[in-house]
């Protein structure tokens, strides 16, 4: 087998839990993943950001009509280097193999949801163009069950200026389909939090009762 | 449109990403003058690099089509060719004009190089393929001129490939100092757009999978690794760039057994072109250099030879297998003097690190093989860290060893092959080179 990132062979070397298990390959090599680093305690506990149990950001938000919107989050990733080129190869250049890169982590995290899984859609026409949605992939890759509750509505965030991202109008449309009590609502990446925030607030007045978030990558 | 025709000769590209407007191209497609494919077919074959193999060609589902697509993951780098993407070729270039090309290299050959330069030029005159093979140091690039000259004033198109973009950085200003009239593109990862048709092409041998039935003449530069058997996919494009009957011109110290058979036609010099003898490596043992360098300490035959360098001023290259190794150690080295620094593959860096060294503003680099060709310094002094280790080959110890003594004024100079017990490449490197440095006298 090949890394999926650096292309180099991976060496297996054969465990006795991974004998019993049959565990599937890995599909990046040991050096590769290293160089991806996981968010660890202290964390806020809305956004996932290393640091305090509460950031800034999230106590900025705690004062707008966003108050209350999402209940709890984490983030598994912290937004370096390596992480960079990883979304840069998977987004960018549609390298959609690559949500097959934190399948086992998407998994283990996201075993017992608190809620029902909901990612963030794309909007049609950049689906159309990016070929694939990559929140949905990431979850098929690690085999979660999701649905889909809503629709994204307007343009994208990625060339907006943070101040015009947290003014913009809302992105997002309720689908109509009754809205289960408690989400775990998904995104790949959390920058801001608008998306997120804008997304919950949909969710929570077409009827959701509690809402956590859930990022790969907390920017 | 003239520019269009001009960027599209020769050239397959995907039809969503060139330099001109949509509206243009699609004019010229109903034109019929834009040829239209798809960039993989039913063949599962990636119409740009000819990658085939089931792991790279993948089947995804596409919203797009809203069906099952197959995608390329291979030249991915060069934006992604998918079953539902498009590549576009010119369709019937026009024969170029004849130009006034001139030739301003204002230096002179040795008889061996005169005599190999001859011999290159036959062999395209007859339109046969022709392997240079030259020691580090012989003036490879040089030979070349008058057989790339006449080529140019027959109107033909050239392709300079090499595998590496710092060979084809150092070869570019060369070839455009000797044909000063002549259009040059030098095209590598990250490289600016230029305009206008060229009549020699300079590229890392990727950037030709961008190109199809282009070239009239194609020399392969640093062609040691070739036929690349690690990547067949390069030697696949090497054949796709150039037209089907062009010859090629392969310039390698280091020609591989298959390249050796493969190639009839052949030019050899063994002798540097200052006329001195290549530096023999001189092994040195170096017992558990790796466990005394991660428990931070310089094994004290190494830790002399670099202090030994340092006193007397002479810059050096120490080559190391792994770049963890050369990130553990660098801090040790510094500790002898602080402006020596690392250079990896990896590193932005790079280029001005070795500005550096041949400045004199830095003691020495620690480097993995990325520096092993392509690069000059005067009175470079030459160490490999455990030059047993399965990275060194053959041919990478004799390029290494080939750093040294490349100027006339110091045509000498230290090669050592530090290592953990002697290894048959390391052996075999040497044997070469004082095989060489018999052959040249002969």
């Amino acid at each position: 087998m090949k890394c999926l990132l650096c292309d180099s062979t991976i060496v297996y070397s054969p465990t006795w839990q991974g004998l019993l298990l049959r565990n599937r390959e890995e599909p990046v090599c040991k050096k590769c993943k290293a160089e991806f680093a996981e968010i660890k305690e202290p964390r806020c506990g809305i956004c996932g950001l290393p640091g305090s149990t509460l950031c800034t950001d999230c106590s900025y938000w705690e004062t707008t009509e966003y108050r209350g919107c999402i209940d709890a989050g984490i983030g598994l990733y912290q937004y370096n280097e390596a992480m960079k080129t990883f979304l840069h190869r998977y987004k960018f250049l549609q390298d959609v193999e690559l949500s097959r890169v934190f399948a086992e982590e998407v998994k283990r995290s996201l075993r017992k949801p608190r809620g029902v899984v909901v990612p963030i859609p794309m909007h049609a026409s950049k689906l159309m163009e990016r070929t694939f949605p990559q929140v949905d992939r990431l979850l098929d890759a690690a085999e979660i069950n999701y649905r889909h509750f809503l629709i994204k509505s307007n343009s994208t965030q990625g060339t907006k200026t943070k101040k015009e991202r947290m003014a913009v109008e809302n992105l997002f449309a309720w689908n109509g389909e009754a809205v289960p009590k408690k989400i775990l609502l998904i995104d790949d990446l959390y920058t801001t939090g608008t998306t997120l925030r804008q997304a919950a607030k949909t969710l929570k007045d077409a009827g959701a009762e509690e809402i956590r978030i859930w990022t790969l990558i907390r920017g | 449109m003239k520019e269009l025709e001009e960027f599209l000769t020769g050239r397959i590209w995907l039809l969503n990403f060139t330099p001109f407007s949509k509206d243009l191209i699609d004019e010229y497609i109903s034109g019929g003058l834009i040829a239209v494919s798809k960039g993989i077919g039913k063949d599962r074959v990636c119409a740009r690099c000819l990658e085939n193999s089931p792991q790279k060609i993948i089947s995804f589902y596409c919203s797009k089509c809203e069906e099952a697509c197959y995608y390329c993951r291979h030249c991915i780098n060069m934006g992604r060719i998918s079953s539902c993407t498009e590549l576009i070729t010119w369709k019937h270039p026009t024969q170029p004009p004849q130009k006034n090309h001139s030739f301003a290299w204002t230096g002179t050959l040795t008889n061996l190089q005169e005599r190999a330069s001859i011999k290159v030029s036959k062999s395209l005159e007859q339109n046969h393929s022709h392997l240079v093979y030259a020691v580090c140091g012989a003036g490879k690039t040089e030979l070349l001129f008058v057989p790339i000259f006449k080529a140019l004033q027959k109107g033909l198109r050239v392709c300079i490939a090499a595998p590496r973009t710092d060979v084809v950085l150092e070869l570019s200003p060369r070839i455009k100092n000797a044909f000063p009239d002549t259009r040059i593109h030098t095209l590598y990862g990250g490289a600016p757009y230029e305009e206008g048709f060229a009549d020699i092409v300079i590229a890392t041998t990727h950037q030709l999978y961008r190109f199809q039935d282009a070239f009239d003449v194609m020399i392969i530069d640093e062609a040691d690794a070739f036929p690349y058997s690690y990547d067949a996919s390069l030697e696949r494009a090497v054949i796709k760039a150039k037209k089907e009957t062009a010859p090629v011109v392969y310039v390698s110290a280091t020609p591989s057994e298959r390249l050796l058979k493969k190639v009839p036609e052949r030019s050899e010099i063994f002798r540097r072109f200052h006329g001195q003898d290549l530096p023999v490596p001189s092994f040195k043992p170096l017992w558990n250099y790796k466990k005394s360098l991660l428990k931070n300490k310089i094994p004290k035959k190494l830790a002399d030879w670099v202090t030994d360098k340092i006193r007397k001023k002479e810059p050096f290259l120490l080559f190391l297998p792994t770049i963890e190794l050369i990130d553990h150690s660098i801090a040790l080295f510094q500790k002898l003097d602080p402006s020596i620094e690392a250079v990896h593959s990896q590193d932005p860096q790079r280029k001005e690190k070795v500005m550096k060294l041949r400045n004199g503003e830095v003691a020495g680099l620690l480097t993995s093989t990325i520096l092993e060709r392509g690069i000059t310094i005067p009175n470079v002094q030459v160490a490999v860290v455990g030059a047993d280790d399965r990275i060194f080959d053959a041919s990478a110890l004799i390029q290494i060893a080939g750093r040294a003594g490349r100027s006339s004024e110091q045509p000498g100079g230290d090669v050592v092959f530090f290592h953990n017990g002697i290894a048959r490449e390391m052996d075999k490197a040497r044997n070469r080179i004082i095989s060489y440095n018999a052959r040249s006298r002969s």
